[in-house]
């Protein structure tokens, strides 16, 4: 079982299983009464395209569920990410 | 009820018989089951508990009652041993 410090993901770049770097992510939003991970909260690169994804103020919240690993990057899958 | 984990940084956790444990510090998220694994929690109250050289706590998920401006957990007699129980 993978465990990390949420500190140690910020400032952390997101990308994508096709390869392309998506942004930095800002925040994790979560359920309070099961603890259940919901979105990754990111801040898209100025190159990326956000069209499709679910975009809030210069926010773009990008499911957990679409996590496939954490190393030096946050890997997201390019299908379960949009919304 | 969503919420985001930088809003738990600096908050005050107490247990259910109003004993201050300390400060979160962070949050350790468990990648592969997608939820939250535990607080870690520092600035812990030396009257709880004697850390002996440790920084904090590490204050699983399942213990937590309630979270809204504080933090609740459950009072575990056991690990808390200092505590003086009537």
């Amino acid at each position: 079982m993978k465990k990390t410090f949420a500190r140690a993901l910020s400032k952390k770049q997101i990308m994508s299983t096709d390869g392309m770097v998506m942004g930095t992510i800002k925040n994790i939003t979560f359920d309070l009464h099961t603890g259940q991970v919901i979105d990754l909260v990111v801040k898209p690169d100025q190159n990326f395209e956000t069209a499709g994804y679910a975009v809030e103020a210069e926010r773009m919240f990008v499911p957990f569920e679409a996590v496939r690993d954490i190393k030096d990057y946050i890997v997201v899958d390019r299908y379960l990410s949009k919304k | 009820m969503k919420t985001q984990i930088t809003d738990l940084f600096g908050m005050h956790v107490y247990t259910d018989k109003a004993v201050l444990v300390g400060e979160i510090e962070d949050v350790v998220v468990d990648v592969d089951g997608k939820k939250i694994d535990s607080l870690a929690v520092s600035n812990i109250n030396p009257e709880l508990m004697d850390l002996k050289g440790f920084r904090g706590l590490r204050i699983p998920y399942r213990i937590i009652i309630a979270i809204g401006d504080i933090v609740i957990i459950r009072h575990l007699t056991g690990a808390f041993g200092r505590m003086k129980q009537e």
